[in-house]
């Protein structure tokens, strides 16, 4: 059976105008650009035939125009993660920006519960609740990438919603307050134990059928370069822990376009799972995505 | 009456735990639970802080170096309710690795899974869990899988959820309560399903073996260290004589 691999991790973005507004950050600057097509070209020459685009630019409906028009343009190709601006009364832009079908889910960076995991927790009470509630009646994904602060909330969310489909980030590292840095390229770096101490309250989540575990943004938390040997026992932990159904692979693109390059990307799974079984490796490098991202 | 008794040994044999209940009482019972509560709210806030940085697990909150807090975790060591039987099972030559003085929030989920803490190839490994507060078997219950800690076991099962384990007891307790096991059995700490922090302490102990503790581990304490068997267990004194 064919591989189809798919880059579950991406961005794109366009220069800033007044067809594609977006907020400008250090490395958005206002007249730089990373396109659907130049992602394609990658993919192209590397064998990859799908991408999951995550929003990037603001959390506005007007900043998702770009990534709505890539979605529109190459359905074949794409589908999208959209960001929320109103965690509180998030139902009309969820269900506006899924409604041509290409934003499959939302991302999310704070989960709004208490930070003292001993205190009592309602998740009736949480900042996010309306967001997961109203993910868990459309079938919306949930992208997660949350602060080491309130990573024990999620927990709570699933109990809520145990049948959601839930994709922890970056290998579900958490951020925690202090650890973000820029390396040279200005990119994130971000000072975290290996393994992170966050695992506590994620492993057992796979427990759960549809917690997925995203496979990126390696260069962020490794303290060497590519192939970033340092984390391959903590891939294999999430392998043997959520097994390759829940795993899925993901470039981050545009951020190691140049260093290490797309094409590495592609070859990371390879050096950090180098004993996994070949069945195991084309469910993380697509199988896992096509199932759960585009054949939603 | 010796301990163990002939029947504890073989208990202990076949199925690699004890129950000890009502192992701490009374004003012992009562000086352990003010202790523990005293250091658990001095350390609070950096537990809080380190969890925020990334660097201290939410899932469950120990009391860093607990001995220099409060002597009663000093006089836990060697606590006449199982020291005799660890001193037994370990025929005389026993270390102790170190104390956890755990509060174990609730959570939908379990910290662990189910797991041995060495492999056979370890000298003997035991750990003693104490019940500061009393703990309902859904209230983060220690659980442990009877005869699992025998050499023909094999590889440990990973059913999700916890409680699909075969064979598996749970082991709910009053405050004061102890369980004495052998750590290459296969256990967990089930999910706690309450509104309640489960407050427990776990000891941990091995066989000795030349070199496995450093003689400076301790040293902040060690004008507690009062006898020479004391000595001997936290490892200021090797075991053997010779």
């Amino acid at each position: 059976m064919p591989v189809v691999l798919i880059d579950a991790h991406a961005h794109v973005f366009a220069k800033v105008s007044g067809e594609f507004p977006r907020q400008v950050t250090d490395t958005t600057p206002a007249d730089r650009e990373a396109t659907a097509e130049q992602l394609l070209e990658r993919m192209a020459a590397t064998g990859v035939e799908k991408a999951n685009l995550i929003q990037i630019g603001g959390q506005g409906v007007e900043h998702h125009r770009y990534l709505l028009r890539c979605l529109r343009t190459y359905p074949e190709h794409f589908r999208g993660i959209g960001l929320i601006a109103d965690h509180q009364h998030p139902e009309e832009q969820m269900d506006r920006l899924a409604g041509d079908g290409g934003i499959i889910g939302f991302r999310l960076f704070d989960i709004g519960g208490p930070r003292d995991p001993l205190a009592p927790m309602d998740v009736r009470t949480f900042e996010t609740y309306p967001v997961w509630r109203h993910a868990a009646e459309k079938d919306y994904v949930i992208w997660l990438y949350p602060q080491a602060a309130e990573n024990h909330c999620v927990p709570f969310m699933l109990q809520a919603f145990p049948e959601m489909t839930v994709v922890y980030n970056h290998l579900a590292f958490c951020p925690g307050d202090g650890t973000f840095g820029r390396d040279e390229a200005g990119r994130a770096q971000i000072d975290l134990p290996i393994p992170p101490q966050t695992r506590y309250n994620t492993m057992g989540l796979h427990q759960y059928p549809n917690v997925c575990v995203m496979l990126s943004g390696q260069y962020a938390f490794s303290k060497e370069a590519y192939p970033y040997k340092d984390l391959s026992q903590w891939h294999g932990n999430l392998l043997r822990t959520f097994q390759a159904d829940h795993l899925m692979w993901g470039t981050d693109s545009p951020w190691i376009v140049q260093d290490p390059g797309y094409d590495e990307l592609v070859r990371v799974i390879d050096a950090q799972l180098p004993e996994s079984k070949a069945q195991d490796r084309a469910l993380i490098m697509g199988g896992t995505a096509q199932a759960r991202l585009f054949s939603r | 009456m010796t301990i163990p008794t002939p029947e504890e040994r073989q208990f202990w044999e076949d199925n690699g735990y004890l129950v000890l209940e009502q192992a701490m009482v009374g004003k012992d019972l009562l000086r352990l639970q003010e202790a523990f509560h005293r250091a658990a709210a001095d350390c609070k806030e950096e537990w809080l802080q380190g969890i925020a940085r990334g660097t201290r697990p939410a899932a469950h909150f120990d009391i860093p170096n607990p001995f220099e807090h409060d002597d009663v975790f000093i006089d836990l060591i060697d606590h006449p309710s199982w020291y005799p039987y660890l001193l037994d099972f370990a025929d005389g030559e026993l270390i102790l690795l170190g104390p956890q003085v755990r509060t174990l929030p609730a959570q939908p989920i379990s910290y662990v899974g189910w797991h041995p803490d060495v492999p056979q190839t370890n000298p003997l490994h035991m750990k003693v869990q104490i019940y500061v507060e009393d703990v309902p078997a859904d209230g983060g219950a220690f659980a442990f899988v009877p005869g699992s800690h025998k050499p023909d076991a094999g590889d440990c099962p990973k059913p999700r959820p916890l409680d699909a384990m075969p064979g598996h007891i749970v082991l709910p307790g009053k405050a004061g309560d102890a369980i004495l096991f052998n750590s290459y059995g296969w256990h967990t700490s089930m999910v706690n399903a309450t509104s309640l922090a489960r407050k427990s302490i776990i000891l941990i102990y091995e066989r000795w073996t030349e070199g496995r503790v450093a003689p400076d581990r301790y040293a902040a304490i060690e004008d507690r260290m009062t006898t020479t068997a004391r000595r001997k267990l936290f490892g200021l004194e090797p075991c053997q004589s010779s």
